[in-house]
């Protein structure tokens, strides 16, 4: 149970992010995460919302890019979204592929409320 | 307005792994990060590896726990340098963590360092510590299907030790089993298999260090 450190590092940013942009409100954050990073999504949810409760960021939205493990064959240089556990390359079946996505933890974008016309 | 930001969310922990390994890479030490479930046996095998190291062999340990320093005062009985870092309730090791226990040492002074980290396997494979690998640990007590219920963790690890050999007897673990679920989710995973009580497979383990030392040690900077 970690997510919820890894919640204070998305918030901590997107503080220092509205701060250099005087003050603007945040009203979205993006995040990627990948099945084999570690981090649960629901867990991460979970204490994001708990974090900004009561705070100047309540009702900052968390929104999850979730990816898949992705694996290139050594053979035949076969890309393929894979199965967290069986990961032998579809096109020539071979045991030989290496992991190429899916540890994903990535902060990808920060929404901000625009600054009010003068 | 949206900014696009593209960087690690665990940026500051990155931040100070890569500062880690570059000076690991300055004091040629060789770094390995030892993961396991709590009880696998991380402490008995750096205990087993340390009587095995020759007197002045310049090794040392950082040892993570919640709380106590019993995983430090076991080790510091081989006469190398030991420290413990209590977490008081975080799950596992961060790089910053790691930075605040070297400070007081001489770098010059460590050849091989190994970080246990604090027993468990899903947080800690989070958290890059500047180590040139991780190594899981995995016991005969525990189910053979642990690399397909944490696959994170053994896709990240080269090697996987295989620990407590000597019960298989008592225990109904598939040896040849756990050793496929392993290769299924990172076919390229080195396996030794150890008993810390019996003494056996140890050598195995120490020739492995020996060969992932010199592959870092003679690689070329970051």
């Amino acid at each position: 149970m970690h997510e919820l450190g890894i919640a204070a590092s998305i918030l901590e940013r997107v503080q220092q992010e509205s701060a250099q942009r005087n003050g603007a409100r945040a009203m979205k954050v993006g995040v990627r995460i990948g099945e084999l990073s570690g981090v649960d999504p629901e867990a991460l949810s979970f204490g994001f919302e708990a974090l900004v409760k009561d705070t100047p960021l309540e009702g900052l939205a968390l929104e999850i890019d979730y990816r898949k493990r992705m694996q290139r064959c050594s053979k035949c240089s076969r890309e393929y979204e894979s199965s967290m556990l069986f990961t032998v390359c579809p096109e020539c079946g071979s045991l030989e592929t290496a992991c190429i996505a899916g540890d994903e933890l990535d902060l990808m974008f920060i929404e901000l409320e625009d600054p009010a016309c003068v | 307005m949206r900014v696009a930001v593209e960087e690690k969310v665990l940026n500051e922990n990155q931040r100070l792994a890569l500062e880690l390994r570059q000076r690991f890479h300055d004091h040629n030490v060789f770094c390995l990060n030892l993961i396991s479930a709590p009880g696998s046996g991380k402490t008995s095998l750096l205990e087993r590896t340390l009587e095995a190291m020759v007197r002045d062999a310049k090794v040392a340990v950082l040892t993570g726990d919640i709380q106590t320093e019993n995983d430090a005062r076991r080790l510091a009985g081989a006469g190398f340098p030991v420290k413990q870092i209590t977490t008081g309730g975080t799950c596992h090791l961060d790089a910053k963590m790691i930075t605040k226990a070297l400070a007081d040492w001489d770098l010059d002074k460590i050849e091989i360092l190994f970080i246990e980290n604090v027993g468990n396997l899903v947080c800690p494979s989070s958290y890059d510590l500047g180590e040139h690998a991780k190594v899981v640990l995995l016991s005969v007590t525990e189910g053979e299907d642990k690399p397909l219920k944490y696959p994170g963790i053994f896709l990240k690890s080269e090697l996987c030790v295989i620990n407590k050999t000597e019960l298989l007897p008592y225990v109904p673990f598939d040896l040849a089993a756990a050793r496929e679920n392993a290769r299924k989710v990172h076919p390229g995973i080195d396996i030794v298999e150890t008993s810390c009580t019996a003494r056996r497979g140890l050598d195995e383990w120490l020739a492995w260090i020996y060969r992932r030392q010199q592959k870092a040690i003679g690689a070329p900077a970051l």
